[in-house]
């Protein structure tokens, strides 16, 4: 038998651009780690991360930092080196948003989302600043018309 | 579990690296002072707790209509771009 046939080392390819794995999952969805960002314009400026294989279950997220610009998340080292963070512009973050009814809804300071956006790897990440943040932060919600 | 006396100014030390000080004792406040290498996150059982309890009053159904935001809020074109101190 003649092996000819070339067999090279490909590089994997890229996870779609919407996919996030989170290895650790978030606290109390320890065993969910694969998911999918979806933004609707039309829902701006939430956006979901639901679960990559069950549609029905999603987390409401926002960027934090366009409702509070200057939220200052201080994320321990330890997590910065696990998601191998070598700038600050690397990173994405997420704040998970409760919905606690039309009128209401907050958004969790305490424990971002922070995605590496090269790896799109992420994690829930407790900041070492969590004091100085709500996990219930008031989103300002336009009063109904 | 392993059990510990120790007394006021007393000390454990974990792994080598990570110092745990019995700082102050009043009633039943006991106030420890650790000290850790940057990389080790250290938190209060209860912040975690918090956040496991809010993750799952998040979780939630993609159906849900999400409640609009104040104008300031809604209207820039933001994208899901954050920036964070690393």
């Amino acid at each position: 038998m003649n092996h000819t046939a070339t067999i090279e080392m490909e590089t994997p390819p890229a996870p779609p651009d919407n996919q996030v794995r989170l290895p650790l999952g978030v606290l109390g969805f320890e065993q969910i780690k694969n998911y999918l960002l979806l933004a609707d314009p039309a829902e701006k400026p939430f956006a979901w991360l639901r679960v990559a294989d069950n549609a029905s279950l999603a987390f409401v997220v926002i960027d934090p930092f366009i409702v509070l610009p200057d939220y200052k998340p201080d994320i321990p080292q330890s997590d910065v080196d696990f998601l191998g963070l070598k700038d600050a512009s690397d990173a994405l973050l997420l704040g998970i948003v409760t919905i606690h009814g039309q009128n209401r809804a907050t958004m969790n300071l305490k424990g971002p989302i922070v995605i590496n956006r090269h790896t799109q790897t992420g994690k829930q990440v407790i900041i070492a600043n969590a004091a100085d943040y709500s996990v219930q932060h008031p989103l300002p919600v336009a009063a109904a018309v | 579990m392993l059990i510990l006396s120790r007394k006021l100014g007393e000390s454990i030390v974990i792994d080598g690296r990570i110092h745990v000080t019995v700082m102050r004792v009043d009633g039943d406040v006991v106030k420890l002072g650790i000290a850790a290498p940057s990389e080790v996150p250290v938190h209060r059982q209860e912040v975690y707790e918090e956040i496991q309890r809010s993750n799952q009053q998040a979780m939630t159904k993609q159906t849900l209509p999400l409640p609009k935001l104040a104008e300031a809020i809604a209207k820039p074109a933001t994208k899901l771009d954050g920036k964070s101190k690393t």
